[in-house]
């Protein structure tokens, strides 16, 4: 068991009402899932998503990420955790645009103090593995938006995460790019047994997927 | 991490070339002006260092009252050195006794210049610690010796070895050349002593000095001492105290106390007032030490202010980072080291600014600084405050940003809240409240040396000047030289006086007249004059008349000014006597025979002191004053007064002064104080705007989408622009109401010290208020017109 969420409810407090953006979600990930979470705007796809991440807090409900109670965890050992085992991938891929493709992948290895000559090594691989050595000098702005998610996605794996969590990955990419981008999804969760958790609009993306979870108005159907 | 980080904040420089000039160029502005100030502080501070003895010397000061005042200074009379030699002299290690430093001239062969020096008793250079460079360091044994100054001796000599050569002084005294001393440096009591003569000398060629060896009186002289070893400043003063009353019953009358002034307070805490020592030139170090602080907190306020209003581009930088493992200590130090780099890099900068502008410095505030290069305590200082500077000017950005949840900026639903700018606008608060105090305060102070130019004199200064006589070649040559000077036509009139013309060097007491209160302990300015002085001058004649060559009695005549007149009490001085209080040996009694109008010849702040002009009987001539020919241009006239001069002084280097240009001396001071507040309220506007300036494009910036909607729902470029500026208005107006009464306040306190002082009107407030927002209200408009002038669609479409 990767992770597991027990009754977890999420409420912003709204003109003195509370508004619910989570509601009793319960959900269970093994190792090796490859998970899409659906649903129209607003549903709390992201929410959801971003709970996982442990980027936002929940109100009620529990959260065990590797037998680790993640509600009870402080901040420091929170970050901790996430920096070692979760990656993420964003609809508009959140590139540092002052920083090349390679300083960019080096990102998440300084932050786990990684060695340098060990940073250069695994810099290196992911160039490699994804055919961008030839752009690693290039800043983000003079690559295509193909081509940025490919980074991104690179910097989400960089730290050999157990998880990856992606949003809208392909929303702002052109159809023959989002299949590029869901092959190469497909082949790390085949291949390197990554489990992937993505929010996606199109059914035929969730399609890669092995399991489908429908929210509608913060509740799971 | 720590090259990472660098990286980051280099590309950012780069890439926003605006705001990096506005902000490097302002905190690069503010880091010079503290720089050139704590250097300029420094030097202040470290005044006579260059005495290695600085802590155990001292001078021996006065304290007298008169009428229930007490004046205190350094003039002593003959008989303490005797007194504390026989008494104290275990406590001293030297006692020296010193002549005033005045002008003489010095002569060999050709060569003729006129230089200041003093005469002093054989310890003194070693007391002062003098680096001897040539010659024997126990130069002042010899009575017909001299010691020269490094710069003196090359003026005279050339290449030529001084040493034992014979210069000589005041056209008469054949002294040898003993030694050559390093000269001492600018910044020193002593820097204008360019040569030392034996007091023995002194004493031969002066037979008034002689009989002043017992004279308790006769305070003409100064008295420097060097403490032993085994005492302290405190206690040697306190013990000297009632020595002068107690040996010499006159003065318990005055109340004459004596005590040690160390050598540390002779320059930034020199004022008395009523025997009280009040400070004196340390305000002034205070007063810039503030000045410059203020300013680097202005500077420091625009980093911040513009760090923070970028939040919103540096927030999703914030968000990947976390997003990716990052932690909030992480971020914090990121930015402290971005703060680093850009304070470290407009400290390059300062650096060019301040070595470019020390020259000007130098000028204006009569200094001699020079970099410190080579100074490792200047180094260390330095790191210390680029140190302090990143931290306060990065804390706030580092703390505020990296507070920044993920999640929100990465959604875009990321705002800075309503109170998200509050601490901006205080920090613009502050800034504006420094300005406009600053901008009251430099009006005022130009004001008050403006009302006291303007104060009649009393004479006219204008073409007038003066040739300093200081030798005995000029005696009994006043008429020759008189009708020589009017024969030429350079000149229309001409006089003599025993001081000069904007100086005070003699007061009298001790006179007898009718209806003199009991009691009454007078003091007048005294000066001596040729029967012309008056007319040369330009003088009013109130009362009575001028002097008359036509009346032989007029050699004991004396004309007094209109205080004077108030001063003795006469309804109607002309014609009384002051007679001589001496009852053994008196003076012939003075006739008054007219009043002049008041003349100042002290401090123009201060009112004018009591005074008369006597006839000068003994020649006590120390200046000639000439009355230029209105005619003629004045370098004409000078060059005619010179050759004219040369034809019968041919020996004597000619010297002379525009009386207006001494006159201007007085303001000197002030005028510093006003140029050089009137400069860094300048900078402290410009660091202001400069922030402002920032300030407001971002703030269009940020608005931009808003601006846009409010565009294609038709509001005009007006209402945009009302809209924009009258936020940063309000917070200067309230600027305005802070700073209003603080500098009321201090500038009400600083113009007390002058008697003489211009009233505090309302409207200089309202026009520094005026200024304040009109320089905002230009600055704010550039941006807000430009945000209201762009096409809506754009700024909607973007996002």
């Amino acid at each position: 068991m990767l992770l597991q969420l027990r009754n977890i409810f999420k409420w912003v407090q709204q003109g003195g009402q509370r508004v619910f953006l989570l509601k009793d979600i319960n959900l269970e990930v093994a190792e090796g899932e490859f998970i899409s979470i659906m649903g129209p705007s607003g549903s709390g796809k992201s929410t959801l998503l971003n709970v996982i991440g442990m980027l936002d807090t929940f109100d009620e409900g529990e959260y065990d990420f590797l037998s680790e109670s993640v509600h009870t965890l402080k901040e420091k050992y929170r970050s901790n955790l996430y920096k070692e085992y979760i990656g993420f991938v964003f609809q508009s891929y959140h590139l540092l645009d002052d920083l090349t493709v390679e300083e960019n992948l080096e990102m998440p290895l300084l932050y786990k103090k990684v060695k340098g000559s060990e940073r250069k090594a695994l810099v290196a691989d992911m160039l490699d593995r994804f055919n961008i050595v030839g752009k690693k000098d290039l800043f983000p702005t003079q690559l295509s938006g193909g081509q940025q998610q490919l980074v991104g996605i690179a910097r989400a794996l960089i730290g050999n995460p157990k998880l990856i969590l992606a949003d809208e990955p392909t929303g702002n990419l052109n159809s023959q790019q989002s299949e590029e981008i869901m092959e190469l999804f497909k082949k790390l969760n085949k291949e390197d047994g990554v489990t992937i958790i993505q929010v996606t609009h199109s059914e035929k993306n969730a399609g890669y997927g092995s399991r489908i979870i429908n929210l509608l108005d913060g509740r799971k159907i | 991490m720590f090259k990472n980080y660098l990286k980051i904040a280099w590309r950012n420089l780069l890439k926003n070339k605006g705001y990096t000039v506005i902000n490097v160029g302002g905190l690069a502005l503010g880091m010079a002006v503290t720089l050139i100030i704590g250097l300029w502080i420094q030097d202040e501070l470290t005044y006579n260092d260059y005495f290695k003895n600085k802590d155990r010397i001292a001078q021996v000061f006065q304290s007298q009252t008169f009428n229930g005042e007490t004046g205190t200074g350094p003039a002593i009379p003959r008989p303490l050195e005797k007194a504390l030699k026989d008494g104290y002299g275990d406590s001293f290690k030297h006692v020296i006794m010193c002549s005033w430093t005045n002008d003489h001239y010095l002569k060999y062969g050709e060569k003729s210049i006129s230089r200041p020096g003093n005469y002093m008793q054989p310890n003194g250079p070693e007391l002062f610690g003098l680096e001897i460079i040539k010659g024997e360091k126990d130069g002042l044994r010899e009575i017909n010796s001299i010691m020269l100054s490094a710069s003196t001796a090359d003026a005279l000599f050339g290449n030529e070895d001084p040493i034992g050569k014979t210069v000589t002084v005041s056209n008469e005294h054949k002294l040898n050349v003993s030694a050559v001393y390093k000269d001492i440096p600018v910044n020193n009591s002593f820097n204008d002593t360019d040569y030392i003569i034996p007091w023995e000398k002194y004493l031969a060629v002066n037979e008034w000095i002689r009989n002043a060896e017992d004279s308790w009186g006769n305070n003409s002289f100064q008295l420097f001492v060097q403490l032993a070893d085994n005492t302290t400043m405190e206690q040697v003063s306190n013990s000297i105290k009632m020595v002068k009353q107690d040996l010499n019953e006159n003065s318990r009358e005055f109340d004459a106390q004596i005590f040690l002034f160390p050598m540390k307070d002779w320059y930034l805490r020199s004022n008395f007032e009523n025997g009280e020592q009040v400070g004196g030139r340390i305000k002034y170090v205070w007063l810039f030490g503030i000045i410059g602080a203020f300013v680097l907190l202005l500077a420091c306020i625009n980093f911040m202010n513009l760090s923070t209003a970028r939040s919103e581009k540096r927030g999703k930088e914030v968000g990947i980072r976390k997003s990716i493992g990052s932690q909030r200590g992480q971020l914090i130090y990121q930015f402290l080291s971005e703060s680093f780099i850009v304070v470290l890099f407009a400290f390059v900068v300062a650096l060019l600014m301040v070595l470019l502008s020390l020259n000007g410095f130098n000028e204006l505030s009569r200094k001699e600084i020079s970099f410190p290069w080579g100074n490792i305590k200047f180094w260390g200082a330095s790191l210390i405050f680029i140190l302090f500077t990143a931290i306060v000017a990065g804390s706030y950005p580092a703390l505020y940003l990296s507070s920044f949840r993920p999640v929100d900026v990465l959604k875009g639903t990321f705002k800075t809240g309503k109170y998200a700018g509050l601490p901006r606008k205080i920090l613009v608060v502050l800034q504006f409240t420094v300005s406009v105090a600053f901008i009251i305060g430099t009006v005022i102070v130009m004001q008050q040396i403006n009302f006291a130019k303007d104060r009649p004199v009393g004479y006219d200064k204008e073409g007038l000047i003066q040739i300093p006589t200081f030798s005995q070649d000029f005696n009994g040559k006043y008429d020759l030289m008189r009708a020589e000077f009017i024969g030429s036509g350079a000149v229309v009139e001409m006089s003599t006086s025993s001081s000069p013309t904007t100086r005070i060097w003699s007061n009298r007491s001790g006179f007898i007249w009718e209806g003199k209160p009991e009691g009454f302990q007078e003091d007048l300015a005294w000066t001596e004059v040729s029967p012309e002085y008056a007319k040369s001058l330009n003088m009013k004649i109130v009362e009575g008349r001028d002097f008359s060559r036509d009346f032989a009695t007029d050699s004991l005549g004396v004309l007094i000014n209109e205080t004077a007149k108030k001063y003795l009490g006469m309804e109607n001085p002309v014609g009384q006597l002051l007679r001589d209080d001496d009852d053994e040996d008196p003076n012939p009694p003075l006739k008054i025979i007219g009043v002049v109008q008041d003349m100042i010849t002290q401090s123009p702040y201060e009112p004018v002191k009591q005074g008369m002009y006597v006839y000068d009987r003994f020649n006590n001539a120390s200046y000639y004053n000439l009355r230029l020919n209105p005619d003629k241009s004045a370098s004409q006239n000078i060059a005619t007064i010179e050759r004219v001069f040369k034809e019968h002084f041919p020996d004597i280097p000619f010297e002379y002064d525009f009386v207006d240009s001494e006159y201007g001396e007085k303001f000197a001071s002030e005028e510093r104080i006003g140029t050089l507040s009137g400069v860094f309220t300048a900078l402290a506007i410009l660091i202001s705007c400069l922030g402002l300036f920032g300030l407001t494009s971002f703030v269009a910036e940020q608005r931009k989408k808003e601006i846009g909607v409010r565009k294609v729902l038709g509001a005009s470029i007006f209402n945009v622009w009302n809209m924009l500026s009258k936020d940063f208005l309000k917070l200067v107006v309230i600027s305005c109401f802070i700073a209003v009464p603080i500098a009321y306040f201090i500038m009400n306190g600083w113009l007390q010290e002058y008697p003489y002082r211009v009233i505090l009107k309302w409207w200089i407030f309202a026009l520094a208020m005026m200024g304040a927002m009109l320089v905002t209200i230009a600055t704010v408009s550039f941006q807000a017109i430009k945000a209201a002038r762009a096409n809506p669609v754009k700024s909607l479409r973007t996002e």
